[in-house]
């Protein structure tokens, strides 16, 4: 397959064509928002093309980590579930849905682990699951690059 | 329905059944933005027997389309309330085509407000301390309409405690609707039903406030607009949701304390029950619905399905709540 340019920068290439080229030739005032959105999402996409995998992939680890450190001091049903859902999900693949089934499952791992955290009290393994919450928005922020409500 | 068709001709037709004994022609029309709701168009108007207007129109977007969804039915039915009851200033309701026979799309016809919007007079300001009052006595001055004169125009919740539980589980309720799993909402849903600040009496809500939403004209005469997501229920909800909005200047922001000390003394509420500890968990309660409408968009998405660009842009939105919950919740936990 054709990898360079990456799909970053492919879609970053979209994006410069959006603003520079199409945008300025556009009277329509809602089709101009509309564009301004499409070069914003596209330009969300570039960044989750580039790095989505890892980010997720890194998150699911310290996520089981956790979330066994938690069911070990707690007796959530839930958790104990959904531990048992992540670990049967796809590990071994790279495509992209199948990370994506894993990440959601290890997403679900971590709801779960924290309201047992907090159900019981346990305020370590609280401020412990706040930080992995952390870590997730920090890559969501690079992704999004901060947020302008187009139009408005 | 078929698609929307609001349209100069539509308009004619419409306003030849609406006022049957008399004959418009539609002498300019375009659609305009602002909104992220539904579909808005201005129209002039002139009557056979000389008259002159301009008219506003507001209707659904197609079916499936677009993120947001509200009844019209229900706007339509509050806003007649609020123009009846002048407790607090709307843009005159006309006319609605509730079946979508003339439009193709429910459709409230609304006279047109020669103004600014307060967002951009804050914007354009050099002082902006009067707007900025202005913005606050405004909200309390929709918190302060008798919920009698909305008669059976909103629902009326039962008990304080239920309604925000309700809300709460509208979180949980949507992480288990979607295909995504949002571990900041489940957690945030837990630990706020742990945490709950003072109750207060019910009052109409706007559900979407904020200076863009007020039409300022020269004179200083004002409107408040876009009631879709009007309901009765806590009213702090309307000061939290106004924190989230990005566009600057936030008048909260610029200076919580005074905004809340302004707003307290035109609502007689206490300090105890509003200050910004409270503010920023009713942010989290008058997000809700909006939030599991954007959750519920992006899932029709990843399914296959499209909301137009709206929905994938709004991904930006749902990140921006998700950082201001995970705050929240760290401050109650402190």
């Amino acid at each position: 397959m054709i990898s360079r340019p990456t799909t970053e920068q492919v879609l970053l290439d979209c994006c410069r064509v959006l603003e520079d080229d199409v945008l300025p030739a556009v009277a329509d005032e809602p089709t101009q928002v509309r564009l301004v959105m499409l070069g914003k999402v596209l330009s969300n996409a570039a960044v989750r093309a580039a790095h989505e995998v890892a980010w997720m992939r890194e998150e699911i680890g310290a996520i089981d980590a956790y979330a066994r450190a938690v069911a070990a001091t707690t007796a959530s049903d839930d958790l104990r579930a959904t531990l048992e859902a992540l670990a049967a999900g796809p590990h071994d693949s790279l495509h992209l849905d199948d990370v994506v089934e894993v990440y959601v499952r290890a997403s679900d791992v971590l709801s779960a682990a924290l309201e047992a955290a907090l159900a019981d009290g346990h305020a370590e393994f609280v401020r412990e699951g706040e930080a992995l919450l952390a870590a997730r928005l920090t890559h969501e922020d690079d992704v999004v690059g901060g947020w302008e409500s187009a139009g408005r | 329905m078929p698609e929307p068709t609001m349209t100069p001709e539509a308009l004619e037709r419409f306003l030849a059944s609406a006022e049957p004994g008399r004959r418009a022609s539609v002498t300019a029309f375009r659609a305009i933005t602002g909104g992220y709701s539904r579909l808005s168009a201005v129209a002039d108007v002139r009557w056979d027997d000389g008259g002159a207007e301009r008219l506003v129109l507001r209707g659904d977007p197609p079916p499936g389309d677009g993120v947001f969804v509200s009844d019209r039915d229900s706007e339509w039915r509050i806003l007649r309330a609020l123009s009846g009851a002048r407790s607090v200033p709307v843009a005159r309701p006309r006319w609605y085509d509730a079946t979508g026979e003339h439009f193709g799309t429910k459709c409230i016809v609304f006279d047109h407000f020669a103004g600014r919007t307060l967002q951009d007079v804050l914007r354009t300001a050099e002082d902006a301390t009067a707007p900025g009052r202005m913005f606050v006595d405004t909200i309390a001055q929709i918190h302060d309409t008798p919920l009698d004169a909305l008669g059976g125009a909103a629902e009326h919740p039962t008990s304080w405690d239920d309604y925000v539980d309700g809300v709460l589980e509208l979180y949980r309720a949507v992480d288990r609707e979607v295909a995504d799993s949002s571990p900041v909402l489940r957690y945030a849903g837990a630990l706020l039903a742990r945490h709950r600040p003072p109750p207060v009496p019910f009052t109409l809500v706007h559900g979407d406030c904020q200076p863009s939403n007020v039409l300022v004209a020269d004179s200083g005469r004002h409107v408040v607009i876009d009631w879709e997501f009007a309901r009765i229920g806590d009213p702090r909800e309307d000061l939290g949701y106004y924190t989230q909005i990005p566009m600057p200047p936030n008048v909260y922001h610029r200076d919580p304390q005074a905004f809340l000390a302004r707003y307290r003394e035109r609502t007689g509420l206490t300090e105890e029950q509003v200050n910004p500890g409270t503010v920023e968990y009713f942010l989290v309660i008058g997000m809700a619905r909006l939030l599991a409408q954007i959750l519920q968009a992006l899932d029709a998405v990843s399914r296959g399905g499209t909301r137009g660009i709206m929905a994938t842009y709004l991904i930006n939105a749902v990140t921006h709540q998700y950082g201001l919950y995970l705050d929240v919740c760290r401050r109650v936990v402190a």
